[in-house]
C-alpha cells in the first residue's frame, strides 16, 4: 500500500489515514476530470428527538438506540455528500461520505468509496465488479441513497450492525442472468466477494449485543470514544492476521416485485491472533442472511430478514464464542409521497465463556418495536416522525453501571432532510 | 390443456365499434375496393386491453411496405418515454437524453443488437433498424429502466386504443393477424388469426388473451432507490 515511499523514510500518517487521503485524491482527480458527466448529492438531516434510552454506545454505554436520555433536543442525523462519476464508458467510481457529529476520528467519514467495472451485458448475462470499500449485498431495507432505508430512520437490528461492522474493504464480482430481458418474468444473480480489514467486527456485537439506529461507522472509524467502557473506541477495519474473509450469495427477482436473498460471509480471521500495536484481538465472524421483499402494486411494501452466526476470539488459545441471531419483519404502506411503515425486531446474543468464570459476558436478548411516518414533501424536502421501542434484556447492562438487566428504551424523532442534487 | 383465443368474427355490436365504423366512413380517403378492418382485443376476463400491438399482413400477395419513418425515444426521470414503440423495417430510432443524469442504453436482442452512452447535453447518431423483431431496451445504469420496439415489416400495424380497438383501412382480401403486449403470457402463435376482407364495408376481429398478463411495473418506487 505504501509502495511509492522510499525504504526506511518515516510514515507521516497513520496507514488508515494515509490510505484514505490516497482514495480521497484519487476520488478528486477523477470528480475533476469528468465532473460534466458525475452525478452528484448532498443532504443535510436535522433530528429533534426524545430518548429515554441509556448511554449511547458512542458514549461508552451500551443503549440500544443511537441516542440516549442526553440527547434529547435538537441533533444532527446526517449530513451527507455523495458523488459517482463515470470513468470512461466501462468504469464509474462511487463516493459517500457523511458527518454524524459523534467525535470519530474525523468530522467527516467516508462509508462508501469503490470503483465499479461495468461493462454492458451480453446475450442475457452481465458482470459486474466492485473493488473499494462498499456493502456485500445483503439488506433488502437499506435500499435508499447512502445506504438509507426508506421505510424507517432507525434501520432494524440487523442492518444497524451491518452498518456498524460489515463492510467490504476489497473486491466484489456478480454474475447476473437478465431473464426479463430475454423474454421470462425472472432474474437471477450469483455473488462473491473477498475482503480484509475485518479483523474488528463482532467486538460490538458480542460486547453492546444487537442496536437499532442508523449511524454506519465509517471506513477506517471508529465505534465509541477511546477511553470509554465498553467499547473503547474500537474500530471494526482492522488488518493483522493476514486472512482473507469472502462471502458469496445468491439473489433471485421476480419482475420488479419480488426479491429473495441469501448471503454467506465469514471474515476468516484467526481468533488466537492479537495486534501487539493496538492491543486489537482478531474476531472470527461468520453469518448467513436469507431475506424476502415483495412489493404491491398498490404500494403495499413486506420484507422479512434472518441473519444468524457466531464471532469467536481465542487469545492464549481460550476459546470465547458469541451466536447470535435476529430477525424482522417489515410492513409498509405508500399513499402518494407518504409511507407509513411498522417493523418488528427480534435479537439474541448468546455467550460461551471459558472457564473459570463462565460469566455470560455479553449476553442479550431483545425485541423492539417501530412505527414510522415519511413524508417526501418534494425531491428536496422530507420529513420523517418515527417512535422507537426497544425491550432488552442485556447481562451487560448492570455490569456497565447503567441499569437493571432487562429495560424498555424509548426514543422519538422528527427529521427534516434537506437535499440538493444532479438528479433531484 | 390452455383453452384456446376464441375468436368472434361478425358485429359485437359494440358502441366502441360503432364509434370506429363512424370514424372510417367519415375519414374514407382508400380505393374503392377498400374496407375497414377493427381488431379488438380483450384480456381474459373481458376487459378491453389497450396498447396492444396488432400488425396485418395480406396473404394474398407482399402488400404494399410501409415507409421507413424517424421516430424518437426520449428519457425522461430514468425511463424511457415511450416505453413501446412498433416502427417499420428500416426505420431509425434517435435516443435523446432529457435526464439530468447520465444513461447507456443498450439491447442484446437478436434483431438489433447495440450500445449507446447518453451522457448529459450530448446528442447522439440515430440507430437503424434492418430486421423486423422485438428489441427490448434497458440501462446499463439504471436497472429497472425497461422498454421496447416492435420492428416489423407488415404493412398495416398499429396500436389498441383505450377501447382495446385497433381500427385500419386495407384492400379488401384474406389477411393475417398477430397481437403482441410486452407483458403477454400467451404464445404469439396462439393469437395469430387469418380472416378475409369481403364485400362488407368492414370485417371484426375480437381476440381474447387465454391468460391474465403480468403484473404492470411498479410505478410509485422512487428511481433512486435499487429496484
Amino acid at each position: 500500500m505504501l509502495e511509492g515511499r522510499p525504504a526506511g523514510a518515516p510514515r507521516a500518517l497513520p496507514v488508515p489515514a494515509a490510505r484514505c487521503c490516497r482514495a480521497a485524491c484519487l476520488a478528486l482527480l477523477a470528480f475533476g476530470a469528468s465532473a460534466r458527466a458525475a452525478d452528484w448529492e448532498a443532504s443535510l438531516d436535522m433530528r429533534l428527538l426524545y430518548s429515554d434510552a441509556y448511554r449511547s454506545f458512542m458514549d461508552g454505554g451500551i443503549g440500544t438506540t443511537r441516542f440516549d436520555r442526553n440527547d434529547t433536543g435538537l441533533r444532527l442525523g446526517r449530513a451527507r455528500l455523495a458523488f459517482s462519476a463515470p470513468l470512461g464508458e466501462l468504469w464509474s467510481m462511487h463516493f459517500d461520505a457523511s458527518a454524524w457529529d459523534d467525535k470519530d476520528r474525523s468530522p467527516v467519514g467516508v462509508t462508501e468509496a469503490y470503483l465499479q467495472f461495468r461493462p454492458y451485458p451480453f446475450s442475457g448475462y452481465r458482470l459486474r465488479i466492485k473493488a473499494g470499500a462498499f456493502y456485500p449485498p445483503v439488506s433488502l431495507e437499506n435500499r435508499a441513497a447512502g445506504w438509507e432505508s426508506p421505510y424507517t430512520l432507525s434501520y432494524s437490528a440487523i442492518n444497524t450492525w451491518l452498518g456498524v461492522e460489515v463492510r467490504t474493504l476489497g473486491v466484489e464480482a456478480q454474475l447476473d442472468w437478465l431473464g426479463r430481458r430475454t423474454g421470462h418474468s425472472f432474474d437471477l444473480s450469483a455473488t462473491g466477494g473477498a475482503f480484509g480489514w475485518n479483523e474488528g467486527a463482532g467486538v460490538v456485537v458480542a460486547s453492546d449485543g444487537f442496536m437499532l439506529h442508523d449511524r454506519q461507522t465509517p471506513v477506517f472509524g471508529r465505534v465509541g470514544q477511546p477511553g470509554a467502557a465498553l467499547l473503547n473506541g474500537v474500530g471494526p477495519f482492522l488488518e493483522f492476521d493476514g486472512h482473507v474473509g469472502a462471502y458469496a450469495g445468491l439473489e433471485a427477482r421476480y419482475l420488479d416485485r419480488v426479491v429473495l436473498r441469501v448471503l454467506r460471509y465469514e471474515n476468516r480471521a484467526d481468533p488466537t491472533v492479537v495486534d501487539f500495536v493496538s492491543g486489537a484481538i482478531a474476531w472470527d465472524t461468520r453469518f448467513s442472511s436469507a431475506g424476502l421483499r415483495v412489493e404491491s402494486e398498490t404500494g403495499w411494501t413486506g420484507i422479512v430478514q434472518w441473519l444468524g452466526g457466531e464471532t469467536a476470539i481465542a487469545p492464549g488459545g481460550q476459546l470465547s464464542s458469541w451466536p447470535f441471531r435476529a430477525e424482522f419483519a417489515l410492513l409498509s404502506k405508500r399513499f402518494g409521497r407518504h409511507t407509513l411503515s411498522a417493523r418488528y425486531d427480534h435479537f439474541r446474543v448468546d455467550s460461551n465463556s471459558p472457564p473459570p468464570d463462565f460469566e455470560p459476558y455479553g449476553r442479550q436478548r431483545g425485541q423492539a418495536f417501530t412505527a414510522a411516518w415519511l413524508f417526501e414533501a418534494s425531491s428536496h424536502w422530507r420529513f420523517a416522525l418515527e417512535w422507537l421501542a426497544v425491550r432488552s434484556h442485556s447481562y451487560n447492562r448492570p455490569e456497565n453501571l447503567q441499569g437493571p438487566p432487562l429495560a424498555t428504551e424509548t426514543q422519538i424523532q422528527l427529521a427534516v432532510r434537506y437535499a440538493l442534487g444532479s438528479g433531484l | 390443456m390452455r383453452p384456446p383465443a376464441r375468436v368472434h368474427r361478425g358485429v359485437p355490436g359494440t358502441r366502441q365499434l360503432a364509434a370506429a365504423l363512424l370514424l372510417a366512413a367519415l375519414t374514407r380517403v382508400g380505393p374503392a375496393l377498400a374496407a375497414t378492418l377493427v381488431i379488438s382485443v380483450q384480456s381474459p376476463d373481458g376487459h378491453a386491453l389497450a396498447g396492444a400491438v396488432v400488425t396485418a399482413r395480406p396473404l394474398d400477395g407482399p402488400g404494399k411496405r410501409p415507409p421507413p419513418v424517424r421516430a424518437i425515444v426520449d428519457q425522461v426521470d430514468r425511463a424511457f418515454a415511450p416505453d413501446l414503440l412498433v416502427i417499420p423495417v428500416g426505420s431509425t430510432v434517435e435516443f435523446p437524453n432529457s435526464d439530468s443524469v447520465s444513461h447507456q442504453i443498450y439491447s442484446f436482442s437478436p434483431t438489433k443488437r447495440f450500445k449507446l452512452p447518453l451522457y448529459r447535453g450530448k446528442p447522439y447518431p440515430p440507430v437503424q433498424f434492418d430486421q423486423a423483431g422485438v428489441v427490448t431496451l434497458g440501462c446499463n445504469i439504471h436497472d429497472d429502466m425497461l422498454a421496447y420496439l416492435v420492428v416489423t415489416d407488415a404493412p398495416y400495424f398499429g396500436r389498441t386504443d383505450k377501447s382495446g380497438a385497433w381500427v385500419a383501412e386495407v384492400p379488401r382480401g384474406r389477411y393475417r393477424v398477430s397481437i403482441w403486449h410486452p407483458r403477454m403470457r400467451d404464445a404469439e402463435t396462439d393469437l395469430e388469426r387469418e380472416l378475409t376482407v369481403g364485400d362488407a364495408d368492414h370485417a371484426v376481429l375480437t381476440l381474447h388473451l387465454a391468460k391474465a398478463l403480468l403484473p404492470a411495473p411498479i410505478t410509485y418506487r422512487p428511481h433512486s432507490w435499487d429496484y
